[in-house]
């Protein structure tokens, strides 16, 4: 059994902006935060590490803008360390999440942690894939999607949602990696004077790399179409409705030819069908011999 | 117990905690939001010659969105528009004149500027008290945990409606007349669009300042060109738009319509709609800027010139907020009283802008102004150029008192808001 609850987090923009007109997306780096699910896995971590007296180890994977959620967990008082990723956007479409969790384990320097925790999946373009891979490259068991997690005397107790409102409770041996969802704890805050000493504190970078994905994305379009322009419709809706229906509208009214024979139906038809311009006389003579 | 505790890292703070910072002082500077900006709005111009000094060379780096080339003043109403354009090559050039600028970049750069200095940052805390001891201000509470933080000086840049002032009792609990109410939209428009539209290219950039299309209610709009967008808004007076039931949204669809903006903003988008408290109280209406302890700076003290065809708000924040930053190293420092801020302000163009000014926001927002001279104006214009032949043309004499007389204007009036009018702005 090793000594560390690691936590990962992701961190992204949770508001892109949206361009109306294009569809295309931007992030904001200084937006970079949290999803509910990576702040639950978060406080699932320091509240388990302190009933096991185990220190906390939070990670993430990016640029220098993952360093402000790392420092709030520092200022929560778990170790922080970065495992630098500086992907494009479309490199990210390309990302290999069995390539990342062999980074994130890498980061680890060799030592095995009792229990992985993260989000059950990361809030831009998750797969809630890297719980499985990771759990994968630590040779541990791994219990996903989960929106409870206790320590009791029995073990770690997780349950998680079924389809139809039914839960389902597990006994988690450990090592584990588990992945939650924001849900059923209340987030802790960093007092200030930890934040004030987390501020300026430095966060360690992990010297791995990432490998890059075996897929090379060359262009990505617009998330969604750009949106057609419709005038606005004119007239109440009365006369819409009555447009559409052409309830108003004179019309032929109906004739009553039967009863008849067959023939004379036949001829009536087609006579029908030569007044509408469905037929020619010439077709109808051919038709009618 | 730290020297400074700047409240707000909006560009009144952000200059604050520079300025202190600068002078060796220790500074924390605690922000609501989680990054400088994220949480602010405004029209959409800066003017920062005031940064000359204390940052050279600041347009080299500001996160501008197009530079202030173009400047129009515009007179509306249902069916007219009069036009005033003047643009000027020289404001596309450095030092430059005004910027359209995005808060969030605008106001994390200045910030950034004060953390350079050695200004401590603290982000998503927000300051919900005063710690007052003797009559002494000597800090402040905080939502965090163990959130209590002293200093020997607490500057309130925590914009127009502070609620550290109100803790004082420098600012009334609500003051409504002396409040208008801005609000705004972000339309999405192709750069090139724009460019075309308003006859800009590269850089540069069209603010356009408009009287006659809030529906009567005191106040004014605006269209500000940025990359590839527009600010596109109004600005009331709060008790006007109480009292008339309208919905701010429904006087920028109005301003949106209106036959001379309606070109400008076809097929554009609604990107983002942003509403702000605007203090237009003007120099008579100013809080107390100090107390024991104690400065209020930026909107927080009210310092926005809102004098009718000048309306700025950053430049005199970003001016305040260097003086009580400055105040505060000399208290620190030299035990110099606090009350030297309010001589400092006197003495530069913050105050006495508001100062010469003083009579400008009651003049602007006057009943004629706002309500009968677009109409007597456009109307005059009209007469003016429409050709009515085979009559003969009417002298302008007999179109201005045509046009004062169908808007129930007298000429006394005119001749007194005119004389008003030059003693304000002489």
């Amino acid at each position: 059994m090793g000594e560390l609850v690691v936590v990962l987090l992701r961190c992204t923009d949770l508001r892109p902006g949206v361009d109306p007109l294009t569809g295309a997306i931007s992030r904001d780096p200084r937006a970079s935060a949290l999803s509910a699910s990576d702040a639950a896995a978060l406080e699932h971590g320091l509240r388990i590490g302190e009933l096991l007296g185990k220190r906390v180890l939070a990670m993430t994977a990016g640029g220098p803008e993952t360093e402000a959620p790392l420092r709030e967990a520092l200022a929560l008082g778990a170790e922080v360390r970065r495992v630098p990723v500086t992907a494009s956007y479309l490199e990210e479409l390309a990302a290999d999440e069995r390539a990342l969790a062999q980074a994130l384990v890498a980061a680890l320097q060799g030592e095995v942690p009792d229990l992985v925790l993260c989000a059950d999946r990361s809030a831009d373009r998750g797969t809630g894939a890297l719980p499985a891979f990771l759990a994968h490259e630590l040779g541990c068991a791994q219990a996903p999607g989960l929106v409870s997690l206790e320590l009791t005397p029995d073990g770690l107790v997780a349950e998680r949602r079924l389809d139809y409102g039914r839960r389902e409770r597990m006994l988690v041996p450990l090592p584990a990696v588990c992945s939650v969802e924001g849900a059923g704890v209340r987030l802790r805050r960093a007092s200030l004077p930890a934040s004030l000493q987390a501020a300026t504190a430095a966060v360690p970078v992990a010297d791995v790399a990432v490998k890059p994905g075996a897929v090379r994305v060359v262009r990505a379009g617009p998330s969604r179409p750009r949106p057609r322009h419709l005038p606005a419709p004119t007239g109440t809706s009365r006369e819409r409705l009555l447009a559409l229906t052409g309830a108003l509208l004179s019309h032929e009214p109906p004739t009553v030819v039967g009863p008849v024979g067959a023939e004379e139906a036949a001829d009536e038809l087609l006579d029908f069908l030569v007044r509408q311009g469905y037929l020619s006389e010439a077709r109808t003579g051919w038709a009618v011999t | 117990m730290t020297d400074v505790i700047v409240v707000g890292a909006g560009p009144a703070g952000a200059s604050a905690a520079l300025t202190a910072a600068r002078a060796g002082l220790e500074v924390v500077l605690l922000e609501r939001g989680p990054f400088p900006g994220s949480k602010n709005a405004y029209g959409g111009v800066v003017y920062g010659r005031v940064l000359d000094d204390v940052l050279p060379g600041w347009y080299d780096e500001v996160p501008v969105q197009r530079w202030v080339t173009r400047r129009s003043t515009m007179v509306l109403t249902d069916t007219q528009a009069l036009t005033v354009d003047f643009r000027s090559t020289a404001w596309g050039e450095a030092p430059y004149n005004g910027c359209t600028t995005f808060r969030a970049d605008f106001d994390s750069w200045l910030a950034n500027k004060a953390v350079e200095a050695g200004a401590q940052l603290v982000t998503s805390t927000v300051a919900t008290g005063l710690l007052v001891e003797n009559g002494v201000v000597v800090g402040v509470t905080t939502d965090r945990p163990d959130g209590d933080l002293r200093a020997k000086v607490v500057i309130a840049a925590d914009g127009v409606n502070s609620f550290l002032a109100k803790q004082l009792g420098l600012l009334p609990k609500t003051d409504a007349a002396h409040l208008t109410l801005g609000v705004k939209e972000v339309l999405s428009l192709p750069r090139e669009v724009i460019d075309e539209r308003f006859g800009v290219r590269g850089d540069e950039g069209v603010d356009v300042e408009i009287l006659g299309c809030t529906r009567g209610i005191a106040g004014g709009g605006f269209v500000y060109t940025n990359k590839d967008s527009l600010s596109v808004g109004v600005v009331v007076s709060i008790d006007g738009l109480a009292k008339s039931g309208i919905r701010p949204e429904e006087l920028i669809a109005d301003l949106k319509a209106h036959p001379a903006v309606a070109p400008w903003v076809q097929g554009a988008e609604v990107k983002e709609y942003a509403a702000h408290l605007i203090p237009e109280g003007g120099y008579d209406h100013l809080p107390e800027l100090s107390a024991p302890g104690f400065l209020v700076t930026g909107d927080a003290a009210g310092l926005c010139l809102a004098a009718g065809i000048w309306l700025e708000g950053v430049n005199f924040a970003i001016g305040s907020g260097l003086a009580a930053g400055k105040a505060a190293a000399g208290h620190v420092q030299r035990d110099e009283p606090l009350t030297s801020y309010k001589q400092d302000l006197e003495g530069s163009f913050v105050l006495q802008d508001h100062k010469r000014l003083r009579k400008a926001p009651g003049l602007v927002l006057s009943d004629r102004v706002q309500q009968q001279y677009p109409g007597m104006i456009a109307d005059l214009v009209e007469g003016m150029f429409t050709v009515t032949n085979p009559t003969a043309k009417p002298g302008v004499l007999t179109l201005l008192r045509r046009s004062a007389k169908k808007h129930g204007v007298k000429l006394r009036h005119l001749a007194a808001d005119g004389l008003s009018g030059g003693r304000t702005f002489r």
